[in-house]
Formats: structure tokens, C-alpha cells, sequence
């Protein structure tokens, strides 16, 4: 308690940098796969089986390929380095966007493919048009919603493969929690990392606190 | 007299068989219709159809004197007019009001007009004071009736029942029944897919019979006030 109470400038940077990247990172990543999910769960398709079996596996693909794959694109001699991207926050946001995408295209295609199938039918028969109707479908889903997002949020904040290759771990401009964590303890710094890591855990929870008084609004 | 729905030679298919096959059937406006028959017969199926939830596999329909094009804004205009309580009515995860409110708010009705209309409707199904209370913990009769004030408040055309009297106690049944066989007289056309054929739902109804999915020879006529049993099927309807 002593060592987080204590903690510099720099750890109070990373704990932003990390609320901050996760932030913009479930953000495009809700804005892309929550609708993906919606339409893979509401609808019926050729190769649907292929295209759940697909984004399953995309569930479990290793950070650090993520990583690998983006910074491909990103380095200076990539297709996008005349961007100048890489070992920025922005990078980290692109790398968190495509890891967390399919977690939360995940939960929502589970969450509309388990929900009530009278709900469409209800709106529709008094008097809601298609938009309508899908908006209230969303509505009356938003826990499962709301559990893609929270479960997409703990994927990103708690991710350091991404973090690290595409951010480079910079002191107060891309080091985030999970990266310091990594670093403290490579140095022998065992208590502060553990101490950084219940700082990580107190900023998931209150991020969590906060979605669910959200959501029960 | 136009008739205000007229199927001609309508079937419905899924997976390859059929599920109904009505070669014609006419349904007057202001008049209530029983449809009869055993599980899988098909009410389920012609009460979608006729409240353009789903579109038959072949044949038309013609509604108050217009065929029926498949298009999303004739469907959505058709809609606003025809009303399907289900038999197991699916309310949303909020207060009994805003369930009410719903198909109000759609119409453009809102505020006081909005509000009365639901207490009205809350008051025919004899649920005054119901409307903050969260729609899912109310229990399956009262949920069953607020369903229906909910369709009652939109005063729609026609009214489709799918065994409204399934899930609730003789007590609501008989109110119930007493809410819809008052809506003709408002010029309300009711169609109900029931189990229930005793003489108090018989009078006055129009009887379509289903079975596999066709019509059957049981299709007849209710007719006077008496509660005296009319002809066997054959009559102008059909």
C-alpha cells in the first residue's frame, strides 16, 4: 500500500497511458465488432459455422502476433511506416483495436444469437420498422453487450505483447502498467511490480464499477 | 361488401414441407374469427402471415382491397394497422408503461394523450396502477394482460390472438374474453387461434378450421346473438 501511495509521475503516466489506450482501443474495437456480431448473430448465412469457427480462433491469437503483424505494417519500411506510427500511443490503440475486435464481435454474435426470439417479432408487430427493431433488440441484449465490452476492456488493459512491440516501452510517452510491470520485475524490483500490478487491477475494477452503473442506468 | 383480408391459393413452406395451404379465404372487418384446430395445423403460421410478420411462400394477399407487395415500407405502413399478441407474450425489459408507451411513441402519440391511452388500456385489462412496475416481475397472468393493453392501446384494425387464454387463470380468461368480445363492436377485426371452444368464445365468431395446414370442413359459421350454432362451412367466406 506504502509503495502504490508512493508512486511517481511516471507510474501515474503509465496508468493513464494504459486507461487511455484501452479506452480508444474498446472503443473502435466495440464500433467495429459489436455490429459484425450483431449480424453474424441475427442473421442466418452461407458459411456462418466457418465464420464463428474463425473468429473463435482469432479469440486466441497470441498478443505478440498481433504485435508482429502490425508492426509489419507500421515499421519504416512497412506499408504504412510513412506514417510514422510505430513505438506511438496511436499504434497501440491499432494493435489493442485488432486484438480486442473479435473478443467483442464474440460476445456479441453469443449474446444475439442466445437472446429471445420474440423480441424482433414484438417490436415489429407494433408498428417498429427494421432500424427500430434491431435498436430494441440491442437494447434488450445490452448485458451481453455490456459483457463484450468489459471482457474486451480486460483483454487490452491487461495485454503486454502489443504494448511492447508496438509502443517500445518509452518512459512517459508509451509505457503503460503492464509494460512497467514487465520491466520493474526484469530489473529484481518484485514488490513494485506487484504493487504496479494491484494499481492495474484497482483501474480495472473501477472501469468495470463504472461501465455496470452504466449499463443499469 | 369488401372484405378486408382475401388469401388466394396462399402456402407457406419450411424446409421443403408444407405448412399451410389455403387455396382462398376471405376476412371480413369488424368481426371476429376463431381459428380451430390441433397443435401444428398451421394457426401459428396464418397468423404471421396475416399480420405481415412473415410473407407466404407463394400466393397473395390482398389487404382492404390492395395486394400485398413484399416491399419493407408497405409491410411497416400494414403493421401500424394489424396487431399479433403471441401466446407467449415477449415484454420488454422495462415498466409496464414504457411497454405500453412503445407502439404509442411510434405512432407520434406522446405526453398526455400518450399517458391516458396507456392507463385506459391499463384499466380495460383491469391493471390500474400497473405502469411503474417492472414489466418482468410481474407474473405470467398479469404479464399476458399487459401484453394485451398493449396491443389495445394502439386501437388497431385487426387484433390476432395466438391462444391468448393459454397461460392465465379462468379468472383473467373471463375478463379477457370479456375485453376482446367487446372489440368488434369498437369495428376492431379479431382473429384467434384458440383451444378454448366454449360457448362464451364460440358466439358470435366466425370458425376457421385448420388442420395440416388446410382448411377443414369444421370451418363454419357462429352467427346470432342467441348463442344459436349457424351452418356448416361453404358460406360466402370461403
Amino acid at each position: 500500500m506504502r509503495l502504490i501511495l508512493s508512486l511517481d509521475a511516471d507510474v501515474f503516466h503509465a496508468a493513464w497511458t494504459s486507461i487511455h489506450v484501452s479506452a480508444w482501443s474498446i472503443l473502435f474495437a466495440s464500433l467495429l465488432g459489436i455490429p459484425l456480431g450483431l449480424a453474424a448473430g441475427m442473421s442466418e448465412f452461407a458459411f456462418k459455422r466457418m465464420v464463428l469457427t474463425i473468429l473463435n480462433t482469432l479469440i486466441a491469437v497470441p498478443t505478440v502476433l498481433v504485435g508482429l503483424l502490425v508492426y509489419g505494417f507500421l515499421s519504416r519500411q512497412g506499408p504504412l511506416g510513412h506514417f510514422g506510427l510505430l513505438f506511438t500511443p496511436d499504434a497501440m490503440v491499432i494493435g489493442g483495436t485488432i486484438l480486442i475486435t473479435p473478443i467483442v464481435a464474440n460476445y456479441s454474435l453469443n449474446s444475439a444469437k442466445g437472446a429471445d426470439r420474440r423480441i424482433l417479432a414484438t417490436a415489429l408487430t407494433l408498428g417498429a420498422g427494421r432500424l427500430r427493431s434491431t435498436m430494441k433488440f440491442v437494447s434488450e441484449i445490452r448485458f451481453g453487450i455490456l459483457a463484450a465490452v468489459i471482457a474486451g476492456f480486460g483483454r487490452v488493459i491487461s495485454e503486454v505483447g502489443v504494448a511492447m512491440m508496438l509502443g517500445g516501452n518509452i518512459r512517459g510517452y508509451t509505457r503503460t502498467m503492464t509494460t512497467a510491470i514487465a520491466l520493474e520485475t526484469s530489473k529484481g524490483e518484485f514488490a513494485f511490480g506487484v504493487a504496479l500490478g494491484i494499481l492495474l487491477m484497482t483501474v480495472a475494477l473501477l472501469t468495470n464499477i463504472f461501465l455496470t452503473l452504466f449499463q443499469q442506468r | 361488401m369488401t372484405p378486408l383480408y382475401t388469401l388466394s391459393s396462399v402456402t407457406k413452406r419450411y424446409n421443403g414441407s408444407v405448412a399451410l395451404d389455403i387455396p382462398a379465404l376471405a376476412i371480413f372487418e369488424g368481426t371476429t374469427y376463431l381459428l380451430a384446430g390441433p397443435n401444428g395445423s398451421g394457426k401459428s403460421t396464418l397468423l404471421n402471415i396475416l399480420a405481415f410478420l412473415a410473407a407466404p411462400s407463394s400466393g397473395t394477399i390482398e389487404y382492404a382491397g390492395r395486394e400485398v407487395d413484399g416491399k419493407q415500407s408497405t409491410l411497416g405502413r400494414l403493421r401500424n394497422e394489424v396487431t399479433l399478441l403471441h401466446q407467449s407474450p415477449y415484454l420488454f425489459d422495462e415498466t409496464v408503461f414504457a411497454n405500453i408507451a412503445f407502439g404509442l411513441r411510434i405512432r407520434g402519440i406522446k405526453g398526455p394523450p400518450q399517458r391516458q391511452r396507456v392507463e385506459d388500456s391499463l384499466a380495460m385489462v383491469g391493471l390500474s396502477g400497473f405502469g411503474p412496475r417492472k414489466a418482468k416481475a410481474l407474473s405470467g397472468g398479469e404479464s399476458q394482460r399487459v401484453a394485451l393493453a398493449r396491443a389495445l392501446a394502439l386501437s388497431p384494425r385487426v387484433l390476432l390472438l395466438d391462444e391468448p387464454f393459454g397461460n392465465v387463470d379462468k379468472e383473467t380468461a373471463g375478463m379477457l374474453h370479456g375485453v376482446i368480445a367487446s372489440l368488434p363492436g369498437k369495428g376492431t377485426t379479431v382473429v384467434m387461434a384458440t383451444h378454448d371452444t366454449s360457448p362464451q368464445t364460440l358466439l358470435k365468431s366466425q370458425v376457421i378450421g385448420l388442420a395440416e395446414g388446410k382448411l377443414t370442413g369444421e370451418t363454419v359459421r357462429r352467427k346470432d346473438r342467441e348463442g344459436r350454432i349457424g351452418g356448416r362451412s361453404g358460406h360466402a367466406h370461403f
